[in-house]
């Protein structure tokens, strides 16, 4: 079938037979695959067996290996030592990289790629950007090469962060948006925040996104404007409460960037953006919950329907007080060691669900300023004490918590066992698994061909040394510079970390990643008219052969 | 009519797929003659279509020069809902089986004229020569296709409103909703099958015990339609042990040594054909024209 005349006696029809697709629930199921090479996509097979009368000349046995949709990856910040983000003023060097890059990543399983940009000079943003325009390397017959895999357009990781978890972001370059959206278009440009990008209605299904952290100035306010205009917001690199962060989320942010990096670590009492993971549904505004507060006299009365994230509650106030987002606690009691550079705000609310599984609306609040006071007793309510409640009662004893709004994000990833601890990916993973994205992260010097061992970084200065996927300064081990692992190697390890199986793991490389981008009806499935981007791979993730719109662009040797 | 037992529903199956196999094969299917095959769904022929889907992989046995015809299919129900019977053959069968889409005939359930449709299909299946081997499966109540109980043992191909047994049977793949079960479906009559040269039944399971019985042991009945087949003269029922619990011990004695002498009978059939004697002697089927219809004389 690589043979042109042979395409031309086929009906140009594939099927593939003998192997395991994995579902959109990450279930892996023994069926056949039907797809068109002409028009690249995944086909209906029994339409075309019933309305079409055909059936594939061409019939591939995998062996009974797996047929997965291709990988997708939304944070890479380059490869192949190309850097998305290094751009000199030559358009056509830049587009050359990103050819290179994305010919050469199928060998991973990748065939869709979102490039991060890491935070630039406010400037160039608007000629960065508009290179970034998504496309799919077409079969180059000088070169051989078969095709490559999807760009899907850009991931702008700052310049809107925060300095305290800047990581590797230059600090002089971070900045805030004091005027609102005026200054984020300024800084994108207004053509790359239009509407709708012109390439966004085109076949490529395009995909704008941005990082920011929402407690910097200005932008808590543009987020509501880019989720309306098709941006992906993305909370990342910031100190956000948990009331900053839900706030965000409700405006629109849809997903966490690399989880456990650049945020404060979980705090139980004021869990910021990684509690998000496990937001409660005590904490939904559907539910109106009521807020008992603890009079001077002990007795209890519901006074308001606060939940988190209101403009006026105390947390929030505190953290518009003070921008840059510190807030430190008076009393060095409830100081904890998880927090690394900041402290949990003492008037974080607390709430506290009834025992026995309901998710109540009966929320009792307490101030941290008293916990000698919480008692177990005293904070449990009767169930039945009045008609009123009754009623209350009825209505969420009905509901299960899938009953509810579920307004948990997404969340990228790395797993690569440094950036994250095993222990930490299976618990983010067990918190939300339909949030779960796998990201690489990765940097210019990822390549799966690259010997272990020291490599020049620049021309000058120091050199970096590779270990398997650790990568760190010469003789600095300590000093990581950066991921260089691979997105199939993500899922192996995920398996691994998780104990999920090999479906569940896959869905977070495909399925989870396409739904947060809104692309699952092109990408990330099996489902027909899909994009034929497919990976074949063993039972323990080892990737075979890639195929991008129903054309192999990569097989092992 | 001979009645088969095997130990259980497998082997059944793997019968039943080695019969049609060889009756195929022996055939010599060609795209101007090929072998006419009838169909059914449901549970009970599943084990007969992974032996099928097995050979077909191994290379023993092609389904290129076989023209199929489905028994019956729900009226109204979409075509791609997952419990259609184009559904059902479409993924327990042909995906799996190198047949051209084009010889493939199942009933329209959806069409505009009912009546039309299922006079055509009783035309389409003469103007190929009509049918050679027709497989079948039965339900509880001893229906043969959808020809529940009560039916004219003369139908042919039409409407037929399901019995209450069948929908209740049925719900259980619709949810247990008994309302979203369709109530009518497109069917082959009876006298359909009965023309057909050869009919292959599969019963498996205590459950289709009763309809077995009164199917053989008893007089032809239209309200277990099975019995019918006692008046036609090439039938052959493939049993397992459960489903023989209602019958005598005296007839499953007398069937299991009619076995022995299985091969003789085959042979004669054989040397039959080979002088274009017997049932199968003088049919004429033409070549295919179109997509799908096949014209010729017939034998009518």
């Amino acid at each position: 079938m690589s043979d042109a005349g042979d395409v031309q006696k086929t009906n140009g029809l594939v099927c593939f037979t003998n192997c395991l697709l994995p579902q959109e629930d990450g279930k892996l199921v023994e069926r056949d695959l039907w797809v068109d090479e002409q028009r690249g996509v995944i086909l209906d097979a029994q339409k075309t067996f019933f309305i079409r009368k055909e059936r594939p000349d061409t019939v591939i046995d995998l062996g009974g290996n797996i047929l997965s949709p291709g990988l997708i990856d939304i944070q890479i910040n380059g490869a192949y030592n190309f850097d998305f983000s290094v751009y000199e003023g030559d358009d056509e060097a830049y587009l050359a990289g990103l050819d290179m890059v994305a010919r050469r990543i199928v060998e991973t399983g990748v065939t869709s790629l979102l490039p991060t940009i890491i935070t630039q000079s406010s400037n160039l943003y608007p000629s960065l950007l508009r290179l970034l325009k998504p496309f799919t390397p077409a079969p180059d017959s000088r070169t051989g090469s078969a095709g490559g895999a999807t760009m899907l357009g850009w991931h702008a990781e700052g310049p809107f962060l925060q300095p305290l978890k800047r990581g590797a972001h230059s600090n002089s370059l971070l900045r805030s948006a004091p005027d609102g959206w005026e200054d984020v278009q300024n800084v994108y440009g207004d053509s790359n925040l239009a509407l709708n990008e012109d390439w966004q209605m085109q076949s490529e299904g395009g995909v704008r996104m941005v990082t920011i952290a929402p407690e910097v100035e200005g932008m808590m306010d543009v987020v509501a404007e880019m989720d309306r205009r098709g941006v992906v917001v993305s909370i990342g690199h910031s100190v956000a409460s948990s009331d900053i962060a839900t706030r965000a989320l409700r405006k629109g942010a849809r997903l966490i960037t690399h989880l456990f990096n650049a945020m404060p670590q979980l705090h139980h009492r004021d869990p910021g953006i990684i509690g998000l993971i496990g937001a409660s549904p005590a904490s939904s505004p559907a539910l109106a919950p009521v807020v008992a507060k603890r009079d001077s006299t002990g007795s209890v009365g519901a006074t308001g329907t606060s939940s988190p994230a209101t403009p006026s509650s105390p947390a929030f106030r505190a953290f518009t007080g003070h921008p840059i987002g510190v807030s430190r606690s008076k009393s060095g009691a409830i100081a904890s060691e998880a927090m690394d550079d900041f402290e949990t705000p003492p008037q974080t609310p607390m709430f506290r669900a009834f025992p026995s599984g309901f998710k109540t609306a009966h929320s009792r609040v307490t101030s941290l300023g008293e916990p000698s006071k919480l008692d177990l007793n005293e904070t449990t309510v009767p169930l039945s004490s009045s008609p009123k409640e009754k009623v209350a009662l009825k209505e969420v004893s009905t509901g299960s918590s899938s009953n509810l709004k579920d307004e948990r994000p997404y969340y990228g990833i790395i797993v690569d066992g440094v950036h994250s601890h095993p222990n930490s990916v299976r618990l983010a993973y067990m918190a939300h698994q339909d949030g779960c994205i796998l990201i690489t992260d990765a940097m210019k010097i990822l390549d799966p061909n690259m010997a272990d061992g020291p490599h020049a970084w620049r021309e000058d200065g120091p050199r970096f040394v590779k270990e398997g996927s650790r990568l760190y300064v010469e003789g600095h081990p300590e000093t990581l510079a950066g991921s260089v692992i691979t997105l199939d190697a993500c899922v192996r390890n995920f398996v691994r970390f998780t104990g999920c199986s090999i479906g569940e793991a896959l869905r977070c490389a495909t399925y989870n990643p396409a739904k947060c981008l809104g692309i699952e009806t092109r990408k990330g499935t099996l489902r027909a008219g899909a994009d034929a981007d497919l990976v074949v791979m063993d039972k323990q993730g080892n990737v075979l052969n890639t195929w991008v719109r129903g054309r192999k662009v990569w097989s092992k040797a | 009519m001979r009645l088969i037992i095997r130990d259980d529903a497998a082997q059944v199956g793997q019968y039943i797929a080695n019969y049609i196999c060889k009756r195929i094969n022996d055939f010599k299917p060609t795209a101007n003659r090929p072998f006419v095959l009838g169909l059914p769904t449901g549970s009970s022929p599943i084990p007969t279509y992974k032996a099928l889907i097995k050979m077909v992989k191994e290379g023993k046995l092609s389904f290129k020069n076989v023209v199929t015809f489905n028994m019956d299919e729900y009226v109204a129900l979409p075509r791609d809902h997952p419990e259609s019977y184009h559904t059902f053959m479409f993924r327990e069968f042909f995906s799996h089986v190198d047949i051209p889409p084009q010889q493939v005939h199942i009933l329209d359930g959806n069409a505009h004229d009912l009546h039309a449709e299922c006079a055509a299909y009783e035309q389409l299946i003469k103007s190929v020569g009509g049918i050679e081997l027709f497989l079948g499966g039965i339900g509880e109540d001893g229906h043969i296709a959808f020809n529940e109980p009560g039916s004219s043992l003369k139908s042919r191909t039409r409407i037929k409103t399901l019995a209450y047994d069948t929908i209740l049977a049925n719900a259980r793949f619709f949810n247990n909703d008994i309302n979203a079960v369709p109530r009518m479906a497109l069917t082959v009559g009876v006298q359909t099958v009965l023309e057909s040269r050869e009919v292959v039944v599969v019963v498996t399971g205590q459950r289709k015990a009763l309809a077995l019985s009164k199917a053989i042991e008893e007089g032809i009945n239209h309200l277990w339609t099975l019995s019918a087949l006692q008046q036609h003269p090439w039938a052959l029922i493939v049993v397992d042990e459960d489903a023989t619990l209602e019958l005598r011990v005296k007839t499953v004695k007398y069937f299991k040594s009619i076995e022995r002498v299985q091969d003789d009978v085959e042979k004669h059939h054989a040397d039959l054909r080979a002088k274009g004697v017997g049932v199968v002697g003088g049919l004429g089927v033409g070549g295919l024209i179109g997509h799908g219809s096949w014209s010729g004389p017939g034998d009518d």
